[in-house]
């Protein structure tokens, strides 16, 4: 019996190198912006197409910013 | 000596002319320590992503400077009795 194939998910492009980010910035929320969600939920891995250092310091970029209210914590907006 | 990247949060209310004044008042500390200022970046009254302290402005300053970590606690202390400061951050870049 033929096995049901399995679709390999497509790898997605890493959009800091993309965007040609080095260092990730508290400050910089325009970058930070594009790994949270518009309810101001930090996106997924799976989402966002980052390796897993990188991930762990957008997480922490975008907590630091939250907390100079430069990010929202959630934004019931919508 | 280690290098600190500061940003404070001032109160809306303060005008915005005198703000450079303050923040170079606060950082005497540095100095007096045998620490160097490198840099002052006042970015002016922006809006809050949520509200603190009922207010939905801010005015932001972003300093860099090099001290002895004792000092660099020392300065946090102080700004965090100042009523006019409403929120720091300390950090160092790169660590």
């Amino acid at each position: 019996m033929a096995k049901p194939a399995i679709r390999k998910p497509k790898k997605k492009a890493n959009p800091l190198k993309a965007a040609k980010v080095e260092n990730i910035d508290y400050k910089d929320t325009a970058l930070l912006r594009k790994f949270i969600s518009d309810r101001g939920k930090i996106r997924a891995r799976r989402v966002t197409g980052v390796s897993v250092q990188e991930q762990r310091l957008i997480a922490t970029a975008v907590k630091n910013a939250r907390e100079m209210a430069l990010l929202p914590y959630s934004s019931s907006a919508r | 000596m280690r290098q600190y990247e500061l940003m404070v949060i001032l109160d809306p209310e303060t005008e915005e002319r005198t703000v450079g004044t303050t923040v170079d008042k606060f950082l005497q500390v540095v100095k007096k320590d045998g620490g160097t200022v490198d840099n002052v970046d006042i970015w002016g009254r922006r809006r809050l992503a949520y509200d603190i302290k009922k207010k939905s402005e801010g005015i932001y300053a972003v300093v860099n400077f090099t001290a002895e970590p004792a000092t660099a606690q020392e300065l946090d202390r102080q700004l965090n009795l100042s009523e006019s400061i409403m929120r720091t951050k300390l950090l160092r870049p790169g660590a």
